[in-house]
């Protein structure tokens, strides 16, 4: 089925076609390819226990994510569509950035239980199902807030790209503090969130639940939608094709609520978007033709000429001041962005100073593992939303110091995808354990410094060199050494894991920081295509109104009278058009005004 | 001297040093009397954990929440106090009620045997974790599953000069089991695996000295199940279990229309209510199964419901452990006073308590257990099991400690040697370091007290 707004858009790439602006036409394809491939991701969101991955499951009518009594969701799961079922894990390599290794769908849960592979990032599957054809891209996360060494970086990482979040909460007890602040966050990056009430045929009281949970959005001032399901009756539905089951389970509404508010609102936002690119597009064509129809007289006529190609001037001139405006603020951003960066990981290391002063490394290197790269990921993550809410924002100033003002004058899609991959582990040093034979060494070669230290001078009180007093100082130094050597190593390997800190935050920023370098000028390229792109439209437009100004001073009256005739017609034809893309948006678009 | 002995000797020189100061002396005067005392149990955790439940199964009585904290003791009748006054215990939906109106704390007596040996206290959902842990010897922390939220409490409860000397006193329980699982037949057991994988994960062990799985919501129904609710259980479980499987898929099924058997929807309300839906399935199923009279069913039911498990918890690190947990908690409060009245005895009594806790054998034990939990002694597994085992990390009767279920005491003897001469060993052995051996003298000298009351 081809949406309405493909139509319109096809006829207004023909019109750019035929009225010689090939460069319009190109970016009305552009956008077209855009909009037929949408991806909406929706992220399922929450506490561990509640549910999250058996709700994806019921969704799809499929056990695609492992479910299971303990926490057993440790890395995103993305449920998309496919022609036929379909599973991958992917992981993050010292050498490639992803690898993708392919699974059986059925042995999907139990590979992510076993956990064999390491360093995992994600995993994949596809499934032919009608809900996931618009593009719908179900995410399941690890749950927040577990003590153990849950990926929860990752998940707000994905948070980052949601377009819509669903936030899973079981009806044996209320939204919690720590819920709410949860579903803050989660709004803050993606306002479009469903509250989804899970486990309803365990609790006995889940409406009463419901209720509080509706006072306790509202007084928390959160206008999120609150729908109660049970998997468990879902899926045992789909298994015995009971409808009135089905209907009690709460799914039927999810899925309406999910194609109302997600898919069909995504669908209304290509439309809004079409129809603001078009309309652009159309009153481009418009103007030159709009201006030939004025055009009467030959003073005019002139008059016009002189005023067009003043414009052409005045555009030149002003283009340079958006280019020193976007190179000025994309180094600005860089060097803010980097330091932010370095000022994190500083941060970091004198946390890690701070406690290997008294901490020793041979006990709980892997604690500390987990707390440098849990921290690591969340310091990139954040810098990373930042360097995407610097750029948006750079985006804006430079629209503003354009020399005209459009409606799609910011641009869409700049900002690179998945830049978050996970550095290289990091490197345990080398730790040396003191053997009880070394101790016994170290002890023997200081007490022989005792023994012949005291046993010299005894020997001078005519006792023999080995007596009591000698081989007690011998014991006493050997002691001592023994000490100092254990206190000098553990010395050593506080040093070298302070070492190994260090380089694995210094592999950290560079490899980040290369990334982050990337991305950022991913994005000044990007911007600078994107407003050189409206330029030479612009120009163009200019160029073709001074054209026809040119051919309006040198025509005869006759050939002028045709060609008024020809140009009312196709201005007629260009309004019908614009009216069409004024109908698909729901925002009016400014109204043309027509002289004519 | 035994501990006990010592530190009722240490509150009475600072009484004497504080005579003077009527707030210390009323404090101290007030912890001389909590020594006599049985345990203290506070059960604690955030809102909706199930805590009052717990409180009810632990008792033996359904108690309806009051929000405020609430003391269960044994007595001779039933009596509540509220602000110095008597009020009286109302009987709502067969559960014992008491108007505490805006009052932050209700006196309950209770006669109850299992109130015996420990006084319960139901901790508000918000208080703060150093009043739980100031008020009780000992806590019980209830969580749905453990966050970190309740690894934050459970640290910030450890860190206090006296508590690290004589470390926890905690238990940690996953209450309401019975949801695990979306409430599959099973889910009981599975919570009791989740429950052992806690016991040995590095994060959880310091911090608590075991972990247990209850259903809560099952165990209060099962010491509390009444002549009526049993023989609609009955009822239901004479059904053909085909009839009544689509009715029990969800609660609102099992009290919607067209039910198989003849019970009014109130009576199934009362039922879910008190047993939720798991509880009906796990009921119907046990009496199908052949428990089927009340007496077997709530032996099954206290059984399953982990109720049985928590009790032995109770009993193994808490009533058991008494002697040394009523001097923690009396040391504690002698140090809030030294801290904030200094006086010419201070100095004298500080290095009282901290010759107290430095040498008492029973905060050694409680060192080591914590310490060997922690995996900052470092043993051979086998040997730190049986260390665990001989310090009475699962119990302090001499039996517990031997790891068998009843000796006959001839045979008592020969199998303490036994241990005592290989730890002996182990205490001078020069191959090991220096915190083993440390480790072994206190199993050593634990095996020397099992000798001599034996």
């Amino acid at each position: 089925m081809s949406a309405p707004w493909l139509d319109v858009l096809d006829d207004t790439i023909r019109s750019c076609v035929t009225h010689n602006r090939p460069d319009l036409a190109e970016r009305l394809r552009e956008q077209r390819a855009r909009q037929l491939d949408p991806k909406l991701r929706v992220l399922v969101l929450g506490e561990p226990r509640q549910g999250k991955s058996q709700l994806v499951n019921a969704l799809v009518n499929a056990s695609v994510c492992a479910v299971g009594d303990d926490v057993t969701t440790t890395v995103p799961t993305f449920v998309q569509h496919a022609e036929t079922p379909s599973a991958a894990l992917v992981r993050t390599n010292a050498d490639t950035p992803t690898e993708r290794i392919p699974v059986p769908i059925d042995r999907l849960a139990g590979e992510l239980r076993a956990g064999r592979v390491d360093r995992l990032v994600r995993a994949e599957v596809g499934l032919p199902r009608a809900l996931l054809t618009s593009g719908l891209v179900l995410i399941d996360t690890p749950g927040v807030g577990d003590p153990r060494p849950a990926r929860t970086a990752s998940t707000f990482a994905a948070l980052l790209q949601a377009d819509a979040v669903l936030m899973v909460s079981d009806a044996t007890a209320e939204l919690t503090a720590s819920e709410l602040d949860l579903l803050k966050r989660a709004m803050a990056s993606c306002p479009n969130v469903v509250v989804v009430l899970t486990k309803i045929d365990l609790a006995t009281r889940w409406r009463h639940v419901l209720e509080r949970n509706r006072g306790r959005l509202a007084r928390a001032g959160v206008a999120a939608k609150l729908i109660p399901v049970s998997a468990a009756l879902r899926l045992r539905a789909a298994r015995t094709g009971d409808r009135a089951l089905n209907a009690e389970s709460g799914f039927p509404e999810l899925l309406a609520c999910v194609q109302r508010d997600i898919v069909a609102a995504a669908d209304v936002l290509a439309r809004r978007t079409v129809a603001v690119t078009a309309a652009s597009a159309l009153r481009q064509l418009v103007v030159p033709v709009r201006e030939e129809l004025t055009a009467h007289g030959s003073p005019v006529a002139v008059a016009r000429l002189n005023e067009a190609q003043r414009r052409v001037d005045e555009l030149r001139r002003r283009s340079a001041r958006w280019q020193a405006v976007l190179a000025d603020e994309m180094a600005d951003l860089v060097s803010d962005v980097e330091y932010d960066l370095r000022d994190r990981t500083r941060r970091i290391l004198r946390e890690v100073d701070r406690v290997f002063e008294t901490a020793d490394p041979a006990r709980g290197w892997d604690a500390f593992e987990e707390w440098l790269e849990d921290n690591l990921t969340e310091a990139a993550a954040a810098n990373f939303a930042w360097l995407l809410d610097r750029s948006r924002w750079v985006a804006e100033k430079v629209a503003r110091s354009f020399p005209v003002h459009r409606d799609d004058l910011l641009p869409e899609g700049v900002f690179p995808p998945d830049v978050l991959d996970r550095v290289a582990k990091l490197d345990k040093p080398l730790i040396e354990r003191f053997t009880v034979g070394q101790k016994l060494f170290t002890g023997l070669r200081g007490s022989y410094g005792g023994v012949l230290m005291l046993g010299l001078v005894t020997s001078l009180a005519g006792m023999p060199l080995i007596n009591a007093i000698s081989l007690g100082a011998g014991a006493l130094f050997g002691g001592k050494t023994v000490l100092d050597e254990s206190e000098q190593r553990l010395r050593r390997r506080q040093a070298a894991a302070r070492v190994a800190a260090q380089r694995h935050v210094d592999d950290f920023l560079l490899k980040f920081g290369k990334d982050f370098r990337d991305a950022a000028r991913h994005i000044q390229r990007s911007l600078r295509t994107h407003f050189s792109t409206l330029a030479d439209e612009l120009q163009e437009t200019l160029l073709e109104s001074a054209r026809s100004a040119r051919r309006a001073v040198q025509e005869d009256t006759t050939a002028r009278e045709r060609r008024t005739q020809e140009a009312k017609r196709e201005l007629d034809r260009l309004v019908r058009l614009y009216q069409r893309v004024q109908a698909l948006g729901d925002e009016r678009a400014a109204p043309l005004v027509l002289s004519a | 001297m035994t501990l006990a002995e010592e530190v009722r000797l240490l509150l009475e020189q600072a009484l004497a040093v504080y005579r003077d100061s009527p707030r210390a002396a009323a404090w101290l005067r007030r912890h001389r009397s909590r020594l006599d005392e049985p345990v203290r149990v506070a059960v604690a955790g955030a809102s909706r954990a199930g805590k009052s439940t717990a409180v009810s199964a632990l008792v033996g009585e359904e108690f309806v929440p009051t929000g405020a904290w609430a003391w269960y003791r044994d007595g001779t009748r039933a009596r509540a106090v509220v602000g110095g006054h008597e009020v009286p215990i109302a009987r709502r939906d067969g559960r014992a009620f008491v108007d505490v109106g805006d009052a932050e704390r209700v006196d309950v007596e209770w006669p109850a045997r299992s109130l015996r040996d420990v006084v319960l206290v139901d901790t508000p959902a918000d208080a703060p974790v150093e009043q739980v842990y100031g008020e009780a010897d000992a806590v019980l922390y209830l969580t749905r599953h453990v966050g970190s939220a309740d690894l934050r409490y459970l640290r910030a409860a450890h860190d206090h000069p006296v508590a690290r000397a004589a470390p926890v006193n905690t238990v940690l329980v996953l209450a309401r089991a019975d949801e695990v699982g979306g409430g599959r037949i099973d889910a009981l057991s599975s919570a009791r695996l989740i429950a052992r994988r806690h016991r040995r994960e590095p994060q959880v062990k310091p911090l608590c000295q075991q972990v247990v799985a209850l259903a809560g919501l099952l165990a209060a129904a099962a010491r509390t199940l009444r002549d009526d609710e049993f023989a609609a259980l009955t009822a239901l479980a004479a059904a053909a279990r085909v009839d009544l499987e689509d009715h029990l898929l969800s609660a609102d099924r099992f009290v919607g229309e067209d039910f198989p058997v003849p019970l009014p929807a109130a009576a199934r309300r009362a039922l879910v209510d008190r047993f939720g839906i798991f509880g009906v399935r796990l009921t119907t199923t046990l009496i199908r199964q052949g428990f089927g009279t009340r007496v077997q069913l709530t032996g099954q039911l206290v059984q399953r419901s982990g109720l049985a498990e928590l009790r032995e918890a109770v009993g193994a690190h808490f009533t058991e452990r008494r002697d040394a947990l009523k001097a923690r908690s009396a040391l504690l409060g002698l140090d809030v006073v030294l801290r904030n009245e200094n006086r010419p005895g201070t100095a004298a009594l500080a290095a009282g308590v901290e010759r107290v806790l430095a040498s008492a054998h029973d905060f050694r034990e409680l060192r080591l257990l914590a310490a060997l939990q922690a995996g900052r002694v470092r043993l051979p597994e086998e040997q730190a099991a049986e260390a665990t085992r001989l310090v009475g990390g699962l119990g302090t009767s001499p039996a517990a400690r031997l790891g068998v279920e009843r000796l006959p005491g001839d045979e008592l003897r020969p199998a303490v040697l036994d241990a005592l001469g290989r730890w002996r060993e182990r205490a001078a052995d020069p191959a090991s370091d220096q915190g083993a051996r440390r480790a072994a003298a206190v199993v050593v000298r634990s095996c020397e007290g099992v000798l001599a009351v034996s």
